[in-house]
């Protein structure tokens, strides 16, 4: 049983001339002893000569002038740009032929937005500036110091607050002036 | 001596319309037979078949002849047939003659040496399993049956391995024998 | 090869399809949700050596103030909209308000007041890089002062 699925599989195959010559040999040996996978072969056969008689009876209907004439018409006539662009973009879109196209797009897009990102994070605030900047204070009458350092990258802003109840400065720095 | 086919697309790329004339010639019907069995519609495979030269001469410029000219010319044509079949899918049906009446007539198909065409019903419902099938498992089909081509040259005419080749046709046939087995 | 026999339409294919969808990604970089804005409230003081461990990222940084002891009060994240504020509970009745401006060269604007009660001490605008952060410091708190650490990211 198991012999005649696996024929039965390579039967179109082996009616096609597709298969080895072992396996052909092979096939036309099962053949002959089994009347099952010969019927099968009948079967295909038959649908293949069916197909083949209803298509090739109408293939034979064309008169080739008036073809010629209808193909000539068409080279002669000048086609609208955007009929041109239609059938191009028919062509080239298609769903198989854009198959690959896609994901290849989308994996190099994401490729540019990271190596883009990368990049601008690197330009905008690597290496070479990555500091908080500070645009504007107002510390409302209060002194205030800003404070960048370079090698640890530190952008520091410090308000110089009065003690609570405090109201004029000491000779001593207030608790919560930093040393810097 | 009749000119093989390169030697004629030499000469159309040369200029000589006479040459392409002679590749139309050749291969009109055999182009209008696979695109017939692609699409049911006989006057949508007419026109499909026309616009197949027609691109085919303004491409023939390009043709390095890295494949053969018939190969060239199917994928042209199948590409087609399966574009058009997919707008077919999406535009609601019309009245022209279809595909299934071309079989009704007979006169044909009686002097047909090679149709077994006996049995009308067959051929019906042949045609309907047929339009059943997806686009690219009809074209292996179609490309199969009525020329005869190897799987190598299906596979360059569809850009698909003769692997692929051989496993649409033989899916493509199982569906039809399935679907027609009360007929056979 | 195959691939080759239609390279100009399918290098145009391809061309096209990687600017649209790089636009839409760059649209998209452009146009973040909203900002993660976390505060650290930091006690700094001489009165005795202790480094909290939970602040060993901020060490560098904190180093900087030479306060012998740094200790992490408490550390508090929320999602503020752009344009929008978020206000953070600081010790001794202070607040911070946040208000995340605009994203540019992958740096956010922020708007920050520091309030104490109904009044402002101080109102200043930053912009952060992406993911980094910048200190405030001065407030009296517990004998010594309070530091804040402001950082910010795009969600």
């Amino acid at each position: 049983m198991k012999d005649c699925e696996r024929v039965q599989e390579s039967l179109g195959g082996w009616l096609d001339g597709e298969l080895s010559s072992t396996d052909s040999d092979w096939v036309r040996a099962h053949l002959g002893g089994c009347g099952d996978c010969r019927e099968a072969q009948r079967r295909l056969e038959k649908i293949t000569l069916v197909l083949h008689g209803a298509l090739a009876s109408e293939g034979r209907n064309i008169e080739f002038l008036p073809f010629w004439h209808a193909v000539e018409r068409r080279i002669a006539e000048k086609r609208p740009w955007h009929v041109e662009l239609r059938d191009w973009a028919r062509g080239t879109f298609s769903a198989p032929r854009i198959a690959w196209a896609v994901p290849a797009a989308i994996a190099a897009a994401i490729v540019l937005f990271s190596v883009n990102s990368y990049f601008s994070s690197w330009r905008g605030s690597g290496a070479r500036n990555n500091f908080t900047s500070v645009d504007s204070i107002d510390a409302y009458g209060q002194n205030v110091a800003l404070l960048r350092e370079d090698d640890t990258k530190t952008t520091l802003i410090w308000l110089y607050q009065n003690q609570e109840g405090e109201n004029e400065t000491t000779e001593e720095p207030p608790q919560s002036a930093p040393a810097f | 001596m009749e000119l093989t086919d390169w030697e004629l697309v030499r000469k159309c790329q040369a200029g000589e319309m006479s040459a392409f004339q002679d590749l139309v010639s050749r291969y009109h019907q055999k182009v209008f037979m696979v695109i017939l069995g692609l699409l049911r519609n006989r006057d949508d495979a007419l026109e499909v078949a026309q616009e197949t030269f027609f691109r085919a001469y303004r491409k023939i410029g390009g043709f390095q002849g890295g494949s053969s000219f018939y190969t060239w010319i199917y994928r042209i044509a199948v590409n087609l047939a399966i574009d058009a079949q997919r707008r077919q899918k999406r535009n609601p049906l019309d009245f022209r003659e279809n595909m299934d009446g071309v079989l009704e007539s007979q006169d044909e198909v009686a002097r047909d040496p090679f149709a077994d065409v006996h049995d009308k019903e067959l051929r019906e419902n042949l045609i309907k399993a047929i339009n059943d099938l997806t686009p690219e498992h009809k074209a292996v089909i179609v490309l199969r049956t009525i020329e005869g081509l190897s799987y190598k040259d299906i596979g360059a005419i569809l850009g698909c391995s003769e692997g692929t080749v051989m496993s649409r046709l033989h899916y493509a046939r199982k569906k039809l024998q399935d679907k027609l087995s009360s007929f056979l | 090869m195959k691939l080759l026999k239609n390279l100009p339409s399918r290098l145009l294919l391809f061309s096209l399809l990687s600017a649209v969808a790089a636009g839409v990604l760059g649209a998209a970089e452009k146009q973040p949700q909203s900002v993660q804005v976390s505060i650290g409230t930091i006690l700094a003081s001489n009165q005795s050596d202790e480094f909290d461990a939970k602040l060993k990222g901020l060490e560098s940084q904190l180093r900087v103030l030479k306060y012998r002891s740094y200790r992490l009060l408490k550390n508090e994240s929320q999602n503020v909209p752009w344009q929008g504020n978020k206000a953070f509970e600081i010790p001794g009745g202070r607040f911070l308000t946040v208000a995340p401006q605009e994203f540019r060269d992958n740096r956010i604007s922020l708007r920050v007041r520091l309030t104490q009660g109904q009044k402002p001490l101080l109102d200043t605008t930053v912009r952060i890089p992406n993911r980094g952060n910048f200190l405030l410091g001065g407030p009296p708190h517990e004998g010594g002062a309070l530091v804040l650490s402001i950082s910010a990211a795009t969600q």
